[in-house]
């Protein structure tokens, strides 16, 4: 049986930690969630001195208060699964508020070893700082590493094995004053009569927890058998005064530290303030945001077109292949029409679909994106949305899922449930291939602009919809919020890749398999019945279009648009597929994009009106049931779906006749 | 100290001073002392708006609404320290 050590790989947000990560794991990672929660959990492992070191990711955190989600997630993970290390991943440049965490975690008596990251930032900047003198103020392991370059890596895992293989556990904690020692003793002694708590916590730990009136720790507690003991035993305390204390003594302490083994470590105005001023200005915070997502837009469409034609190059041989050598003509029917046509439709956008979230991940990785995030709080606030709210909407660009799941960070139960509801306005990557496929087909050299335009109106239409939801249904205050700036950064092409990949790569999971069983739906529904001709007006599919067809022609669409809309209900790139399929069949092996040009039934005014109801008209099946799931209301996610689609189909009607009279309509 | 306290929303951007105390409920508290926004902290105000406010903290910056600068007091500019 080989040696498994286990670590796990905690810290402040923005201190490098995904970097250190990844340069630990490399590729060798694979990402799950965690359980009852829909924050990721990423684990990698890796080879080092003849054992297998399998490294968890915990989600960073300033503390280990249980304050969020986040901060519980980790607690859990180092007290129940009893990681063999714990590694902390500090910021050289910001010890003094990095090192609060240590003392927490210094207090969960597993062995902690610190990564001192970003030295060459601190260093840079006139810090000099003593490791050793500090590995032995702390009582841990402190190794110098440097994520971006990788230095540092082999003597972490270095002390990572030699740690695990003492087996050694952290018993250096920091003492709160005498009054406060006492009685953290005393409840020490009657938890420790219930030996059930005694296997599972740290004790010392528990009690420190439980003085701080920790309401977690509280109900794990209350289950016990000396449950009634502790508890009037807390009854004779503050717990608020005993809460500042510690977190004063923690600072204390702290402080001890620092003067000792870092002999500058003052902080002065940097480069990260004078640009801050900048980029957060009144009045240039907004233009700038705006004007490097236009930006972000241009360049998506200027790099991926050529790598767009060549695939669709492909895509086209193929499909003539298949005509040309697959007999029964059915069968090359269902290979050509459902396959290459649908599916094929859809992979042509990956080229754009990758750009895009490499650029987001180049912005995020800067540390701009948290300032785009302030930014618009100022238009939130002006809506009565906390700044926190923006968070998930950024993240709905990607996908309204996740988005709609992160809006549990916002406390405050009404600011929730609006940020829920206008979600699904935020535009995310699956409706960018109906955009560049229309935008390219019908706009060409200012698709750009149109596809920023779309973008823009969603953001709008959310902003609205709050703005709506607050003044009418859902009155009330938004909650306070804190949010901290990361310093500036140039990221790594590394990281900005790999965190490009795990975002695209599920787009290519869904091409091949949700999109893949809608193409085949879509194509078996315009083959039969048997004998009718493919793709027409007389099968199933022209049947059900032609039922919805009055219901979308006032917004300039026919009915093969009406059934690809119905189909994007499951997922929004089935509207691409849907049509590659439909359109098909009357162009036989021609790409979806001269088909629709050709098609007089669509004009450019129709092609903005599809792209706008695309954009609005209801969440998919996917985002419909986590707003349900989220909501805990069907309610509220039958509202979301008829309030998206009257405001779809109104701006769309209003799109089509105001593009109509001025670009020309049918 | 005799220096008189004014809530963090109303000093002018530019300016440092010094935390006075956190008027808080107890988790918001919690979450104000883990990042190092604690009584006797010296604080700069980076920029100020309308709706919310960037701040210097132990070399870290936050951004808080007002309504959370609201509840933090530091010493009032004019107090000689």
């Amino acid at each position: 049986m080989k040696e498994v050590i286990s670590v796990a790989l905690t810290g402040n947000p923005n201190v490098g930690k995904t970097t250190l990560f990844n340069a630990l794991t490399g590729a060798r990672q694979h990402v799950g969630n965690w359980p009852g929660v829909t924050v990721e959990k990423k684990m990698g492992t890796l080879e080092y001195a003849g054992a297998t070191v399998e490294v968890t990711d915990l989600p960073g955190t300033y503390s280990l208060t249980a304050y969020s989600a986040d901060e519980v997630i980790a607690r859990n993970f180092i007290i129940d699964d009893r990681p063999d290390v714990v590694v902390q991943v500090v910021d050289a440049s910001n010890l003094e508020r990095n090192l609060y965490l240590t003392m927490q975690l210094a207090e969960l008596g597993r062995p902690v070893i610190i990564a001192l990251n970003m030295v060459d930032v601190a260093e840079g900047r006139g810090d000099a700082i003593d490791e050793k003198r500090l590995a032995d103020l702390l009582a841990m392991p402190v190794i110098r590493t440097v994520g971006t370059s990788g230095e540092g890596m082999a003597e972490l895992l270095g002390a990572v094995v030699d740690i695990a293989r003492r087996g050694e556990k952290h018993t250096h904690t920091i003492g709160y004053g005498d009054d406060a020692e006492a009685f953290i003793s005393d409840l020490v002694g009657i938890l420790d009569d219930d030996p059930a708590l005694a296997n599972r916590y740290p004790l010392r730990w528990l009690a420190v927890r439980l003085i701080e009136g920790d309401a977690d720790v509280r109900r794990g507690v209350s289950e016990s058998s000396v449950a009634d003991a502790v508890f009037a035993k807390l009854e004779t305390i503050d717990f608020d005064e005993y809460e500042a204390t510690f977190a004063d003594k923690r600072y204390e302490a702290i402080g001890a530290i620092l003067p000792q083994a870092c002999t500058i470590c003052v902080r002065k105005m940097t480069g990260s303030d004078m640009i801050d001023r900048v980029v957060t200005n009144k009045y240039l915070g907004i233009p700038i945001f705006l004007a490097l997502m236009w930006g972000a837009f241009q360049l998506t469409f200027a790099v991926a077109e050529p790598f767009m034609e060549g695939i669709e190059h492909i895509f086209s041989w193929l499909g003539e292949g298949v005509a040309e050598s697959i007999a029964p003509a059915w069968l090359a029917s269902l290979l050509g029409d459902g396959v290459i046509g649908g599916v094929g439709g859809v992979l042509v956008f990956v080229p754009n679909i990758f750009i895009l979230f490499l650029i987001l991940s180049i912005l995020e990785g800067s540390g701009y994106l948290a300032r785009g995030a302030f930014i618009m709080d100022r238009l939130m606030y002006a809506i009565g949305l906390p700044g926190k709210s923006f968070i998930p909407m950024l993240m709905g660009f990607g996908c309204n899922v996740p988005a709609i799941m992160a809006t549990r960070t916002i406390e405050d139960e009404r600011d929730r449930l609006i940020t829920i509801l206008v979600n699904p306005f935020i535009s995310c990557g699956a409706r960018l291939p109906v955009y560049i496929l229309f935008a390219g087909v019908f706009f060409g050299r200012d698709a750009g602009n149109v596809i920023f335009g779309i973008y823009v109106l969603g953001i709008l239409v959310a902003i609205f919809s709050a703005k709506l939801f607050s003044s009418t249904v859902l009155k009330g205050e938004s909650s306070p919020f804190i949010m901290e700036m990361p310093p500036y950064r140039i990221p790594t092409l590394k990281n900005a890749m790999l965190n490009m990949w795990e975002k695209g790569s599920t787009y290519l999971k869904k091409a091949g398999g949700i999109i893949l069983i809608g193409s085949l739906i879509v194509w078996f529904l315009a083959s039969f019945p048997v004998g009718v001709e493919f793709g027409s007006a007389e099968s199933f599919a022209g049947m059900i279009g032609k039922l919805i067809e009055p219901l979308v022609a006032p917004l300039g669409l026919d009915w093969k648009m009406a059934v690809a809309l119905i189909f994007g209900f499951v997922a929004k790139e089935i509207v691409v597929s849907s049509l590659g399929v439909l359109y098909g069949a009357d162009e036989g092996s021609a790409a979806l994009s001269d088909a629709l040009l050709a098609d007089p039934a669509l004009s450019a005014a129709g092609a903005l009106a599809v792209m706008v109801f695309v954009l609005l008209y209801m969440p998919c099946v996917a985002t419909m049931a986590i707003i349900r799931k989220e909501t805990g209301s069907w309610g509220w996610a039958g509202f979301s779906v008829v309030y998206g689609l009257v405001v779809a189909w109104f701006l769309a009607f209003l799109t089509f006749h105001a593009a109509g009279f001025f670009i020309g309509g049918p | 100290m005799s220096s008189t306290s004014c809530p963090l929303s109303l000093i002018s951007p530019g300016t440092t001073t010094i935390i006075t105390g956190v008027n808080a409920g107890e988790g918001l508290r919690r979450r104000l002392y883990d990042l190092g926004i604690v009584p006797n902290t010296e604080v700069t105000v980076v920029t100020r708006d309308r709706g919310s406010i960037i701040v210097s903290v132990c070399g870290c910056r936050y951004a808080l609404s007002r309504g959370m600068a609201m509840k933090i007091l530091v010493a009032s500019e004019e107090t000689d320290l």
